[in-house]
């Protein structure tokens, strides 16, 4: 005799295969039915990630994508003069770089590229918070945005020598007489060779060769290079040697900024970085060898690696194991419930309140305040007050109570494949379209208990479900293990 | 920047005699899965907390009820501009601008004196519940904020396993609740508190609820999906899912007590430590807390008294741990505070104001079982653009009297491999 609750199979509701559903998961902020059906018309999993990565970089598209915050376009002075002379603070205008993040995750088609962008902000993290370098913030972004599936070594130059790089970490200040080793750090420590790899030595060093890369602070904020504040002289970082004889240093720093990110140590630190986001917290040493391989012999290249990742076994058989953080937590949120979020015209419209529900799971988008950046690893997400917190967001989502302007939720009608329908072939319906995945007993079980139904009911269009419980039933997906996972 | 509240009209369980029977039912499904200690986060700043035997009651516990602590001041702070070794005329000679002037200096001995800033804690200093330990670190010098913090909080050199001191901690207490161990302040769990142990945390006592399980769900039927769906997890999320619905209800104690973050310093710290007193206040089975409190990290701009970071991130400090005395009342007389920092700051200034990454700094403990005073041993400093403030004390030795003092657990276990040395901050050790 079947079980009460073997599932229900409602077959017209598409879903993609395991491993397709896995990589789409990976890297994408949450699967939609476009986005089901994009990897379906591409021929499948690799094929649609193949294609998302052959796709040349555009950055007038780019720029356009959920332009909704004209401040953005703001130069650094005349944010900052805004901000003294009382208008509009530096924070409300870098909490508007984390709305556009976030929304630009919900909605671009551009999954994988989204996905990089957000991996290359936090390895190179400079946080959107605090006056200095916020004012410059909006700018390094679109830097990282430009390099996101390009060569590490032109992200490395690029970054480390933008203003919001060098005021984050006070080489805008830095001088001869006593260079300022928090930059000179943190790029040895924290975005190239790694802890282990760098002696206190070349920490200095890598201050010296890093003077003279300057920022007006707090007047013009105009950056410039000052060959009088260059340390000159003779520099060893690691097997790095130069002369350095020359004021200006600028050519001096590109070539060590290469150098370094065509290091072995630091190859194996993105690879390991890289194998950590997209296969799993505890990444095999031979994964991160093979994939820091492929690194080097395509000269700090991305795209081969990540090409690579996916075709691993490793990669293959972690399948759910990626604990979502809080940010992609909220847009993979909107993103199951199929909300449409528009243009916000006020505060309290979906584009600009998101933010808040992202801090309140836990964190909203470029925020960490250290410089190391988000953990990659889920243990320190995975705390109890992230529970409370996620639950909380998801249920005010799943009843559309908040927000409830600048978007679009869906009635229960919509969500109904079709009426009456036997309750158990709904749950399978929504599985399909949230989870992307077919349902199963447990999940079955959980609904009837959330809504006190049982498998075989019939579903009308005036059962109480679809009057008024129907926020209880979407709250069993949202809060199910396998919404939290990617 | 405010934080405007989340408005999902879920109502207010807690004060509605129909959650009860969903209460009970929790308890009664949950106990026993294996939740215990208490996170929560406000801002930058982080509170986690972990707590004795949490059984049928709320109270009795066999550490008499003693609570420790661990204030976390992240970014290497500046023990010489905290805790000011005026006696030590490098200090002087290397500080050219930052340095703190000896007649400004408060409760001065003939070498130490505290920052002005730190004002605040004076009425604790005078009654010998205040104390400095100079020279506190890790053993072998490491500038890494990152790896230091890691070492600092796992306190096990040589293990690879990722277990928090404070989670061991919690492995010798008795009782399994999630709330023995409680974080305050981010929405991680910190690096101390991490391990096999539950801990519990949330971001305001306010916020402690399952959304759902409210007055309109009267048959509990949220609650009992959300059990189905998270029993059988085995990955650390499913952990925190069975933390969190096991402790929200013994909670209940603490939301009931009032809320004074009125009386602290309108920032992050003080409402963390805020939270942190209401709940202690509650008296519902912790026993340990972790508070981050971070932006300590002062390349440039660590000033002067007249103006910088030092100044107000002292200031900040000082008064977020007076007020959290004053507020925490009678129970004051079991909660022992004591900071950590994971390295301190080079002895000369550098060209913006400010200091790069140095060794040694200073410990502040204060409330139960403190021995007030000026402790630690000090080597004089030198001058160099490379000196450092050598550690004399291991920053173990300092935490195992607070652990020895206040609780059953054995320093050896809890710092494993580690020989610990008289320090004599604490009463009795």
């Amino acid at each position: 005799m079947p079980s009460p609750y073997a599932p229900g199979r409602y077959r017209a509701t598409p879903t993609l295969g395991g491993g397709a559903r896995h990589l789409a998961l990976r890297f994408s902020y949450g699967l939609t039915p476009e986005l089901v059906s994009a990897v379906k018309g591409a021929g499948g999993g690799l094929a649609w990630f193949d294609a998302q990565l052959d796709r040349p970089y555009d950055a007038t598209a780019d720029a356009s994508l959920c332009d909704w915050w004209p401040d953005l376009h703001l130069d650094a002075a005349t944010i900052w003069q805004r901000q003294v002379s009382g208008g509009r603070g530096t924070w409300e205008v870098m909490a508007d770089y984390a709305r556009r993040l976030l929304v630009r995750r919900m909605t671009s088609p551009h999954q994988v590229h989204e996905v990089m962008t957000d991996f290359w902000e936090s390895h190179l993290h400079v946080p959107a918070n605090g006056d200095s370098q916020g004012v410059w913030r909006a700018s390094y972004g679109d830097v990282v945005r430009r390099h996101a599936l390009g060569r590490f070594d032109e992200l490395l130059v690029e970054a480390v020598t933008h203003p919001a790089m060098l005021i984050f970490l006070d080489n805008a200040t830095s001088t001869k007489s006593h260079p300022n080793e928090n930059l000179g750090r943190e790029l040895l420590e924290l975005h190239t060779v790694g802890v282990g790899a760098h002696t206190e030595a070349d920490v200095k060093a890598s201050a010296r060769i890093l003077t003279g890369w300057r920022v007006d602070l707090w007047r013009t904020w105009e950056a410039s290079y000052s060959p009088q504040d260059h340390w000159t002289g003779p520099v060893a970082v690691g097997d790095f040697r130069d002369a350095n004889s020359d004021p200006d240093g600028r050519r001096l720093t590109r070539r060590y900024l290469r150098h370094l990110a065509h290091h072995p140590a630091t190859a194996r630190r993105i690879a390991r970085k890289l194998a950590t986001k997209f296969i799993s917290d505890t990444p095999s040493e031979q994964v991160v060898d093979e994939l820091a391989e492929v690194y080097l012999a395509h000269d700090t290249a991305v795209v081969p690696v990540l090409r690579a990742l996916v075709r691993t076994q490793e990669f293959r058989k972690a399948k759910g194991q990626k604990l979502r953080d809080p940010a992609e937590d909220v847009v993979a949120s909107y993103r199951a419930l199929g909300a449409e979020v528009v243009a916000p015209r006020a505060d309290d419209h979906a584009a600009n309140a998101v933010l808040w529900q992202s801090d309140a799971v836990g964190m909203r988008p470029a925020a960490w305040p250290r410089p190391d950046g988000p953990p990659l690893h889920g243990d320190p997400w995975a705390s109890p007050s992230r529970a409370l917190a996620s639950m909380e967001v998801h249920w005010s989502l799943a009843g559309g109570w908040w927000p409830k302007k600048g978007v679009t939720w869906q009635s229960p009608q919509q969500w109904a494949p079709e009426l009456p329908i036997e309750f158990r072939d709904l749950v399978d319906h929504l599985s399909r379209a949230v989870h992307g995945r077919r349902s199963s007993r447990q999940l079955l079980r959980a609904a009837c208990d959330a809504v006190e139904t049982r498998p075989g009911e019939r579903i009308t269009g005036d059962h109480r479900l679809m009057a008024w419980q129907f926020n209880r039933l979407l709250g069993v997906l949202l809060d199910h293990p396998h919404h939290y996972h990617r | 920047m405010s934080t405007p509240e989340l408005t999902a009209p879920t109502g207010s369980g807690a004060s509605c005699g129909c959650a009860e029977y969903a209460a009970v039912s929790r308890r009664g499904l949950l106990r026993g899965m294996g939740a215990a200690a208490l996170t929560w986060s406000v801002g930058s700043a982080v509170v986690s907390a972990a707590g004795p035997a949490l059984a049928a009651t709320t109270t009795s516990t066999a550490t008499d009820g003693s609570v420790v602590v661990v204030l976390s001041l992240r970014g290497a702070a500046d023990g010489l501009s905290l805790v000011v070794p005026h006696g030590d005329p490098a200090y002087y000679a290397a500080r050219p601008r930052i340095a703190v002037p000896a007649e400004k200096l408060l409760v001065p001995d003939g070498f130490f004196g505290l920052h002005p800033s730190l004002a605040p804690l004076l009425p604790l200093w005078r009654a010998g519940r205040l104390a400095g330990v100079h020279g506190t670190g890790l053993p072998v010098v490491n500038r890494s904020h990152f790896a230091a913090m890691e070492a600092v909080e796992d306190a096990a050199p040589g293990s690879t396993e990722r277990v928090g001191w404070l989670n061991r901690l919690l492995g010798e207490l008795p009782g399994s609740s999630p709330l023995q161990g409680l974080a305050a302040g981010r929405a991680e769990v910190p690096t101390s508190l991490f391990g096999p142990e539950p801990v519990m945390g949330f971001r305001s006592l306010e916020r402690t609820r399952i959304a759902g399980d409210d007055k309109w769900d009267p048959n509990g039927t949220r609650v009992r999906s959300l059990e189905r769906m998270w029993k059988r997890s085995s990955d650390p999320m499913g952990r925190a899912f069975r933390s969190a619905m096991a402790a929200v209800d013994d909670l209940e104690p603490a939301r009931a007590q009032a809320d004074r973050s009125a009386a602290y310093p309108d920032d992050d710290l003080g409402r963390a430590l805020a939270s942190v007193a209401r709940t202690l206040r509650g008296d519902v089975g912790v026993s340990l807390v972790t508070v981050d409190h971070g932006d300590w990290d002062m390349h440039t701009d660590l000033g002067t008294l007249g103006w910088g970071r030092m100044r107000r991130e002292a200031e900040s400090l000082a008064s977020g741990i007076a007020a959290f005395f004053d507020d925490l009342g009678s129970v004051a007389d079991r909660v022992t505070l004591v900071t950590v920092s994971e390295f301190g700051r080079r002895v000369a200034e550098n060209a913006n104001h400010g200091l790069d990454h140095g060794w040694g700094t200073v410990m502040l403990l204060a409330g139960a079982g403190v021995r007030g005073g000026y402790h630690g041993s000090w080597t004089p400093l030198g001058t160099s653009l490379d000196a450092d403030v050598p550690v004399t004390t291991d920053y173990r030795s300092v935490l195992a009297e607070v652990v020895a003092a206040r609780t059953p657990a054995s320093p050896t276990v809890v710092f494993p491999g580690f020989q610990r040395e008289r320090v004599g901050a604490m009463l009795g050790q």
